[in-house]
């Protein structure tokens, strides 16, 4: 047999070094002996490490700056008097060290038998035992007894505060190392820890001395994985006992792409440790990465093939055989009485690289036709469309680590902090240490002011009037002479540069006009296009509130002329940021997920491009653009379009306009489901591909930054299949064979046939850990920055972006405009962090709305408010908040049942049907009970529980 | 097809004349638009959208109905 990549296999203990690295130049010292060189700044310590002499350390670990409290670190320096601790002592050229004599030993010895002598001394049974550094220093530096009592003033009777769902702080087992306050300010920049008191009275206190869970702590986890003892600690190491071993794999919610050691005991994972080593996230993580993965075996889970005739019947258990036979008769006959374009596919952003590959083979292969679409339709599809037309690829420009070089951040429609928290983490890193931020959002986020943060200008713009701003900034830059105009001559099309350059100057474009539709001043405006203009390094990161507007296209052309405008491009620290939502949802696009592209962003009509798959693939290919998703629920609607194989998306609760959906779904004969839980979507289907959650597969993620990182199977599919294997096993029986033994063959065939994967492999992965495309013979190691010498069109090309107002606007009959986002501790349509103890956090969509506007309606915190728009109502929980602004009101999307898409139209961006969530004329009334569509809604899903729970209690009995 | 879908296909093609070259002459907007549709759209959808402009046409817009002469479906 042959045999892949099998799950690598990590260290545990991995090398702390102490204190984090420095840059400088080279220095020579001589420690015990050994001569070593480290770049100027270096602590003595870390120094010391890379000679490969381990110093005894407490309050000292490499994620934070040294803060020499516990002096068990001190060393003896030639010429120098005392014994200073090495982790604050700089290394300098010629520096002579000595780590060790009696008198130091006698001195540690002496601190560790202070510390002991207030710490409980229950090593065998403490959960963590075996991991804890007080245990193994008291072991290096020989401790053998403790000569005070414990029966002293002591805190061994300090109670444990237990209030946060994943982790305990058992207060008796602290050793005040501030380890966990230092990580909490510089890791995560949160500041929710002090310490409290002072001398034999200091302790680490959450907040006010608040229980963790009512502090401002946001539960990444930092502290606890910093904590040298078992004062904080994972609940389920508490549970379940220290790990045993880990594998390497990459986080499956947001598009930052951490990466992850997943801890195991078995096949359980026991906890989630972000590596230090992954480039996108260097140790760091959020609440959803480390500890919400209990959902993977949530007792919901569905874990059998599933067939019925009729949505009204009830689900009927059958072998994958059965259910893939069944799907594929209904589609075959679909296809002979329809025609072939009546079915479709759509591929998940949740799914790796070879997944949606795959179903876009299918589709093209199989199906016959280019019916396949992917869920960043709804999402990011203006940001390829955009960045295409201007710079010549649909992708973001930089790496994360670029923003540590920025000397301005311009955050446009994201939201960092709640939906991109470790990219946020590293953002106010660099904001702490002096770069200037300008925010522009209708609703005051959190990066606006915070710990240590202040933006320079809050643009707080009304929804919908995002190409109003930029062309106000654009106009201003050229009419103060701002523009980098080297830059422009040398790497941009000139005449296209011309034309925009009239179209911007004409005084429509100016701050002063537009100034009253945007809502904001025409100085500030002016004001913040000079900062952006003057700054050496100027970044801009953006997210759906660019991209889910009806000129969401037009806004991301309008951000890449800015950045082209001020020479902003093609270095570190500047460039133009698509901040992705969901894990895959770069890969996705890139894997020729679109109706109109293959994999690569190449046209279907482009004609050697198609030859190329149908040689490879064996079938012809249609030169004609297929169905994109809001194109099939129309075409579905009119009875012409008939099946559809749906892969780990939810379009009945993340797609706009819910009812409109419903109707479409309910029109098709085939509808193929393939998901790790009865979706919403699931209730209209008729087949059901059980899923497999991140931890059942092998293959690759693409997170925002281009970075492609292996996924590595921790445990066996629950269902017996990965999702690509599921595929294979659909087109198989529809007549088009596919046989690959492993993810990796199907990443062979993806980078034989794109140019700009034609350098990615597993075997290189496995050697580099992580690649950023494009990577082929000109790029063999990637690309962290595009377009350095030129753009990938060649020339950089001006489009002029036209303001033209969405026509969702204000009326008296609708006078409130509602927009939509997302927050930290639920994703998405909410289907796995709704199934962990993340609920603690968001247990229900609120609707933020002004105290002012609430005050006119009568309406108090807690009430119900009916929301209606011009395509549904719903009815939501209010809260009181000035966060946004008066005549608007907010509102997420991560419960069903708040039917927050019940209420958004079909709306849309021009060029590619991006709904526009973030824009909905609404009226509002105080109402006392829910509205009729989640009636209907909660008796659809309760028969739709009815009709699976046979086969759930089949299932059960099958697997015990 | 249902009013609905062809509600759809009309007002994207009155967004797409309008938004794809703001400010340019009529036929540097029709020839724009009319490529717009031509890479992006299902055969099926221009199909219907040149079926409906033959018959009747009135809700497009001047350069929707220019582009639309450029289509070849
Ligand atoms: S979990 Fe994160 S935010 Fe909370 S206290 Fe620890 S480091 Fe700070
Ligand atoms: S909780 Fe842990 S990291 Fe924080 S001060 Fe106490 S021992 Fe140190
Ligand atoms: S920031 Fe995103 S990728 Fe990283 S742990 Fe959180 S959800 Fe996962
Ligand atoms: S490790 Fe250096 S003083 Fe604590």
């Amino acid at each position: 047999m042959l045999k892949y990549y099998h799950p690598k296999q990590v260290e545990r203990s991995e090398v702390d070094f102490g204190t984090p690295a420095v840059e400088g130049s080279m220095v020579n010292l001589t420690i015990d002996g050994r001569s070593v060189d480290v770049p100027e700044g270096t602590s003595v310590m870390r120094a010391a490490m890379m000679a490969g002499v381990k110093i005894p350390k407490l309050c000292a670990t490499e994620s934070v700056q040294a803060f020499g409290s516990c002096r068990l670190c001190l060393v003896k320096i030639e010429g120098h008097r005392g014994l200073p601790s090495s982790c604050t002592t700089p290394a300098t050229e010629g520096l002579v060290v000595q780590t060790y004599n009696a008198e130091i030993a006698k001195i540690r010895r002496n601190v560790m038998e202070l510390y002991i002598s207030d710490h409980p001394l229950d090593c065998l049974t403490c959960p963590a035992n075996g991991d804890c550094e007080l245990q193994d220093v008291a072991g290096e530096v020989g401790l053998r007894e403790v000569r005070f009592g414990l029966d002293g003033a002591n805190h061994l009777d300090a109670e444990t505060d237990d209030s946060n769902p994943y982790f305990a702080f058992d207060a008796s087992k602290c050793i005040v190392c501030s380890r966990c306050v230092r990580a909490c300010e510089e890791v995560q920049g949160t500041f929710a820890l002090t310490i409290a008191g002072r001398g034999f009275e200091s302790r680490v206190s959450a907040g006010q001395s608040e229980p963790f869970v009512a502090s401002d702590c946001v539960s990444c986890g930092a502290c606890v994985q910093a904590c040298p003892t078992a004062t904080l600690i994972e609940k389920s190491v508490l549970d379940q006992g220290q790990p045993d071993h880990s594998v390497l794999t990459t986080c499956a919610y947001c598009g930052v792409g951490c990466s992850f050691k997943a801890e195991l005991k078995g096949n359980q994972v026991v906890r989630m440790v972000p590596d230090k080593g992954g480039a996108a996230n260097a140790g760091h993580s959020c609440v959803k990465g480390r500890f919400a993965f209990g959902y993977a075996t949530h007792r919901d889970r569905v874990t059998t093939p599933m067939i019925r005739a009729h949505i009204d019947d009830p689900w009927q258990p059958v072998s994958w055989d059965a259910a893939v036979q069944f799907a594929a008769d209904r589609i075959t006959a679909i296809q002979q009485h329809h025609g072939p374009e009546s079915v479709g596919g759509i591929t998940s952003s949740r799914c790796t690289n070879e997944e949606t590959y795959l179903v876009q083979k299918l589709v093209r292969a199989a199906f016959g036709n280019n019916n396949v679409d992917t869920c960043a339709r709804v999402c990011h599809s203006p940001t390829g469309y955009g960045l295409k037309a201007t710079l010549g690829e649909s992708a973001g420009t930089q790496a994360f680590d670029s923003v540590e070089s920025a000397d301005l951040v311009m955050v446009i429609g994201a939201n960092p902090t709640d939906a991109h928290p470790v990219f946020a983490s590293r953002l106010k890193r660099r904001l702490r240490a002096g770069a200037e931020l300008i925010v522009a959002d209708p609703r005051r986020i959190d990066l606006v002011s915070g710990p240590h943060i202040k933006a320079l200008h809050h643009l707080k713009l009304l929804p919908g009037t995002n190409v109003a701003l930029i062309n106000a900034l654009a106009h201003t830059i050229i009419d103060e002479e701002l523009q980098d105009q080297a830059f422009i001559d040398d790497r941009c099309d000139q005449p296209a540069f011309a034309r925009w350059r009239d179209f911007i100057m004409a005084s429509r474009n100016s701050p002063e006009s537009l100034s009253s539709a945007i809502g904001v001043s025409a100085e500030v405006l002016r004001a913040a296009a000079r900062r952006y203009a003057s700054a050496k390094n100027a970044a801009i990161y953006y997210g759906l509130g660019v991209t889910e507007h009806s000129q969401g296209s037009t806004m991301v052309m309008g951000i890449a002329n800015l950045a082209m405008l001020t020479g902003n491009l093609g270095r570190e620290g500047v460039g133009v940021n698509p901040l992705r939502g969901q894990n895959n949802v770069q890969g996705a696009c890139d894997m020729g997920s679109f109706p109109h592209e293959l994999p690569g962003y190449r046209h279907v009509s482009d004609d050697k491009v198609r030859l190329s798959f149908e040689t490879a693939w064996g079938v012809k290919i249609g030169a004609e653009p297929g169905l994109r998703i809001p194109n099939m629920l129309d075409a579905a609607i009119s009875g012409t379009y008939k099946g559809l194989y749906c892969q780990g998306e939810d379009i009945a609760q993340s797609d706009p306009n819910t009812r409109h959906v419903e109707s479409a779904l309910k029109n098709l004969d085939c509808l193929i489901v393939q998901d790790i839980f009865l979706n919403e979507t699931a209730k209209f289907a008729h087949v059901f591909l059980p899923g497999a959650s991140f931890l059942e597969k092998d293959g690759t993620f693409t997170n925002a930054e281009r970075r492609i990182s292996r996924v590595r199977k921790v445990m066996p599919p629950l269902s017996g299949k990965a999702d690509w294997e599921a595929t294979m096993a659909l087109s198989t029986a529809l007549g088009y064979p596919m046989q690959y033994q492993h993810p990796a063959e199907i990443m062979a065939e993806i980078a034989a046939l794109t140019p700009t994967f034609s350098g990615v492999s597993y075997d290189k992965l496995e050697a580099v850990g992580s690649i950023q495309w494009p990577c082929n013979a000109e790029a063999p190691t990637g690309t962290p920055t595009m377009h350095v010498n030129e753009f990938v069109r060649g020339k950089g090309h001006f489009e002029p972006t036209e303001f033209i107002a969405t026509e969702e606007k204000v009326t008296r009959r609708f006078p409130f405009l509602l927009t939509t986002g997302r927050i930290l501790s639920q994703y998405n349509v909410g289907a796995q962090t709704r199934r962990t103890a993340n609920i603690a956090w968001h247990d229900r969509d609120w609707l933020e709305i002004h105290p002012q506007d609430a005050e006119d309606m009568g309406v108090v915190q807690g009430d119900f408010v009916l929301v209606t728009s011009r395509a549904g109502e719903t009815v939501l929980t209010a809260e009181l908040t000035d966060r946004v602004q008066p005549g608007v009101v907010y509102t997420t999307f991560h419960h069903p049942e708040s039917g927050a898409n019940v209420v958004t139209t079909d709306n849309s961006d021009w060029a590619t049907n991006c709904p526009e969530y973030k824009v909905t004329a609404v009226h509002l009334k105080k109402v006392v009970a829910g509205s009729a569509w989640q009636t209907e809604h909660q008796h659809f899903s309760e028969q739709q529980r009815r009709l699976l729970a046979p086969a759930k209690t089949r299932n059960s009995h099958e697997t015990v | 097809m249902t009013q609905s879908e062809l509600d759809h296909l009309i007002k994207m093609a009155n967004q797409i004349a309008a938004h794809c070259a703001p400010g340019a002459s009529e036929a540097v907007a029709a020839e724009k638009a009319a490529n717009h549709i031509q890479r992006f759209w299902a055969a099926s959808m221009k199909r219907q959208l040149i079926a409906y402009f033959n018959a009747d046409g009135e809700a497009l817009s001047e350069t929707a109905q220019a582009a639309i002469l450029q289509l070849n479906a």
